[in-house]
């Protein structure tokens, strides 16, 4: 096992580290990566999934997480020949100290397309926002039927939201009698952040109510959503 | 950590076939919940019914009471 300190590193660095380390391990292996930005561990993630690798991110508390992937077999080089990846790993090194001249163009074609979020800017990650307790116009009925649905289906996703946000009617899905409770729960063990406005608690009478995650306010509600790399509102 | 457990999930023919599976797991206090199909199954969109990956032949039962349309029953692993 090949573990890779990528604290404080900005895309592609993890990814270029890793991949450094996948090469090493020169067969199957574990590689685990220490970042500390939700972006690094979505660009591991999707490169796990174009290279099928095994993998297991995990949040580790504050804002350490630790990505563990798992190679089945030797990283394939364009000829397969060691010698290719003996220069692969040469030029994701020069990479990796942010030198892009020497490098093959099949590095430097590979990284920035790796590279789904762009570096710099805001590491908060994803911030789902959720309004009311329905998903979208038309029967109300399949309203709440589809928003459990969308609830449930964040749990499946490889790589979690930062935050869920609840303001207006969403505030009925974090409290007594919600459908959701258990799929919202899930996801706070996971290590997502839910949080449900306190005004809507109060105008609704639910303020005694609330099931999951904490309280917040508008400013709090506005930090996170001028903060967030992506905001998703089904 | 997260992990990934086997369920039983039932596809149904209809949207609203779904919605009342729901109700009638709810009146009779049988357990399960809707969840969107999973992509294992299809990459369309619709309902299924999430249960334990055991007594299949039980939910098969339930189902013909219920007089619901259904189509398939399958375990699958999903994120716990």
């Amino acid at each position: 096992m090949i573990q890779v300190n990528a604290m404080g590193d900005a895309c592609p660095i993890p990814l270029v580290k890793t991949r450094k380390a996948i090469a090493e391990l020169g067969g199957p292996g574990v590689v685990e990566t220490l970042v500390d930005n939700e972006i690094a561990v979505q660009n591991l993630t999707k490169m796990a999934q174009q290279k099928g690798y095994g993998l297991k991110a995990e949040k580790l508390g504050g804002h350490a997480f630790r990505v563990t992937l798992q190679v089945e077999a030797a990283e394939k080089s364009t000829d397969g020949t060691e010698g290719v990846k003996t220069a692969e790993s040469a030029a994701v090194e020069s990479q990796a100290a942010a030198a892009p001249e020497g490098t093959t163009s099949k590095n430097q074609a590979e990284a920035p397309e790796a590279c789904l979020v762009p570096a710099g800017g805001s590491t908060s990650g994803t911030v789902v926002v959720i309004s009311s307790r329905r998903m979208g116009e038309g029967s109300p009925e399949l309203g709440e039927t589809l928003m459990k649905s969308f609830l449930f289906a964040l749990t499946q996703l490889e790589t979690l939201p930062q935050t869920i946000l609840f303001y207006n009617g969403g505030a009925f899905l974090t409290t007594e009698g919600s459908a959701s409770l258990e799929d919202l729960k899930t996801l706070e063990a996971q290590g997502v952040e839910i949080l449900t406005c306190g005004t809507c608690l109060n105008f609704y009478g639910l303020s005694e109510k609330l099931q999951v995650g904490g309280v917040s306010n508008m400013y709090e509600i506005a930090e996170k959503m001028a903060g967030a790399s992506r905001i998703v509102r089904p | 950590m997260r992990q990934k457990k086997t369920a039983l999930v039932i596809t149904f023919a209809a949207t609203t076939d779904a919605m009342a599976m729901e109700r009638y797991c709810a009146s009779r206090g049988l357990p399960g919940r809707l969840i969107p199909v999973p992509r294992e199954i299809t990459a369309g969109c619709g309902l299924a019914w999430k249960a334990a990956p055991e007594e299949k032949e039980k939910w098969e039962a339930a189902l013909a009471e219920a007089g619901l349309r259904w189509q398939e029953m399958r375990t699958l692993e999903l994120w716990a």
